[in-house]
């Protein structure tokens, strides 16, 4: 009897004193915590390296005449603006025929559609569809639009084989946060009288349009980038105008990087990081501009 | 989406297919050049050059090499195509069963250098040599095997600097130093640009390469190369390009679908004259004919 309420004293105090394993377990907490912290910082790193990398070589040449002015003298010297509104005609006529392409699609798919064998492939195609590298579709692109419809070398088919591109992406990204929206929801509505396309008008779309959001800025910023689908579609290593129509060529941004720092002799050494900031800039001024919306949407969310 | 953002971008596009259809009224005639990575800094330069001279006319230049100007003038996409070697017989066939006419036009004349690191000791380099250092049966793969020590290089191997195969430097290199059957050394970096050789050879010391002379810079060396052992090597310069005496002279070219007319034969006139050729000149090239630059 006394023997066992002392076991029972002794087992209320390890219960409340720290024993050994405690001390490990705490131990092995804290050295996770820091580890996987490490990992995170590891990940921003590379970011900050070329950013900085970036300003401290080629930050000197950056100016509003950097960003508003031809280039010159055998593209050495002078600005870059023809590629800087040559990217913005691309990317912005890519996403006008993607976007509500990629919408109307994903709209159908989650909302329509039954699951049968015929949207099983679709699916399975869409997947498909956005593991294809950017030069298999550069060469789709050079045969449909550049040859067979006869657009020749311009922004219209260049940006179409964009749009093709990103079409994938923005078909996922829109289905997953359209799906993301409670059944619930489209229930309630149902049962008020409205039709199908009613509740996703008023109710699916406007729960959604955050995430829909989310995928296009990602289209934005690699339609941005992308290279090799707009040189053989419809970039110029050179044009002495300004694309004035949607038949005209273009130069790009991606494009003269790769050009000024790979083609051209004797450029000074600044001018290829200045070319990679005004890009890297400009993707990440579009970004933001996305992010704050999405997250003022976001803001009015009810759920 | 609501309805009002989408009849904003269905007004959008329709703008914007409108503003196209108006450019496309307008009188601009806009000429097609693509081709040869040797020729494309020089293109550009001349239609950098010749906004000046006539505001109605754009040159639309565009790189990709000799190839893809081939390719491209075979399918009746460009209007003139640049060209770092000639287009052979097949080529021409095939063009002409698709309804083209290629016309050749020699524009300039380039010196293909054979680049070498500043430190390599070597000055000469005979044909009989770079056949054992480029060819595919070649016995050259250490500098040591050619007596040379290079200092730099500590493995001794020589690193084989080449071109992608649709170049018009590499097709030229080939017929030119290895013989009309010659065939590359396996396991050669290809390139894809004139630019990328002298950048990597300029920066490893084991290495050899070979270029447009218009893409020297100080900080590389150019070898000196003899036709035959023995026999005295000429440097590559701009001077022995134009009077052929340098080995591995080429012809540079241009080539148009049919006679040239119109817009077309007064830009190629205005390249022969002795402005154009002065802006190929000051380029690094040798000019098709006798001009005073100043």
């Amino acid at each position: 009897m006394h023997k066992t309420t002392l076991e029972k004293a002794n087992s209320a105090e390890s219960m409340f004193s720290v024993s050994a394993l405690n001390v490990k377990n705490k131990k092995t907490q804290k050295l996770y915590s820091v580890l996987f912290l490490m990992m995170t910082l590891l990940l921003i790193l590379p970011v900050l390296v070329i950013l900085g990398t970036l300003i401290v070589k080629g930050g000197s040449m950056i100016s509003i005449d950097f960003l508003f002015t031809d280039p010159v003298n055998g593209m050495t010297e002078g600005g870059v603006f023809p590629a800087l509104l040559g990217t913005v005609w691309l990317v912005s006529l890519a996403l006008l025929v993607s976007v509500p392409l990629g919408i109307a699609a994903a709209i159908y798919l989650s909302e329509y559609a039954s699951d049968n064998w015929f949207t099983r492939i679709i699916n399975l195609a869409i997947i498909n569809l956005a593991g294809v590298p950017s030069i298999v579709h550069a060469l789709f692109g050079l045969g449909a639009f550049v040859m067979f419809f006869g657009f020749g070398t311009s922004i219209l088919a260049a940006s179409l084989t964009l749009a093709i591109m990103t079409l994938p992406v923005v078909i996922v990204s829109t289905r997953e946060s359209l799906q993301a929206v409670p059944h619930a929801f489209r229930e309630a509505c149902w049962n008020m009288g409205a039709t199908r396309w009613q509740t996703i008008r008023r109710v699916v779309l406007p729960n959604a349009v955050s995430g829909i959001l989310t995928g296009v800025i990602l289209e934005v910023s690699r339609t941005t980038g992308e290279t090799a689908p707009i040189m053989f579609t419809g970039a110029a290593f050179f044009l002495p105008f300004l694309p004035q129509g949607i038949f005209d060529q273009t130069m790009a941004l991606s494009l003269h990087l790769f050009v000024v720092s790979t083609q051209v002799p004797n450029v000074p050494e600044a001018l290829p990081y200045a070319v990679a900031l005004v890009l890297i800039g400009m993707v990440l001024l579009m970004n933001s501009v996305s992010i704050a919306l999405r997250m003022y949407l976001r803001g009015q969310k009810k759920w | 989406m609501n309805k009002k953002q989408i009849l904003g971008s269905c007004i959008l596009i329709s703008g914007l297919g409108l503003l196209s259809l108006s450019s496309s009224v307008s009188a601009r005639t806009v000429i097609q050049n693509k081709g040869s990575d040797t020729l494309v800094n020089v293109a550009q330069a001349w239609a950098e050059e010749y906004r000046n001279v006539d505001k109605d006319v754009a040159i639309a230049v565009s790189g990709g090499g000799s190839g893809t100007g081939i390719a491209a003038m075979i399918n009746g996409t460009v209007d003139i195509a640049n060209a770092s070697r000639s287009m052979k017989g097949k080529e021409i066939k095939l063009a002409k069963s698709k309804g083209q006419n290629p016309i050749q036009h020699i524009v300039g004349y380039d010196a293909l250098s054979v680049f070498l690191h500043k430190d390599n000791p070597s000055d000469t380099l005979s044909f009989a040599q770079l056949k054992e250092i480029f060819g595919r049966d070649g016995k050259a793969v250490k500098w040591s095997d050619l007596g040379l020590k290079v200092p730099g290089c500590k493995q001794d191997k020589i690193v084989v600097v080449s071109r992608q195969n649709n170049s018009g430097t590499y097709a030229f290199f080939k017929k030119a130093v290895l013989g009309k059957k010659g065939k590359f050394r396996q396991g050669t970096l290809d390139m894809h640009g004139s630019k990328d050789v002298v950048d990597l050879v300029e920066k490893t010391p084991c290495a050899i390469g070979y270029s447009g002379l218009a893409y020297a810079n100080d900080h590389i060396k150019m070898s000196c190369v003899a036709q035959e052992a023995g026999k005295p090597c000429v440097n590559p310069s701009v001077a022995t390009a134009s009077d052929r005496s340098y080995p591995i002279a080429r012809p540079l070219f241009m080539y148009t679908n049919g006679e040239p007319k119109g817009e077309i034969k007064k830009y190629l006139d205005w390249i022969m004259s002795d402005k154009g050729q002065c802006i190929l000149l000051k380029k690094g090239y040798a000019p098709a004919k006798d001009v005073k630059c100043d």
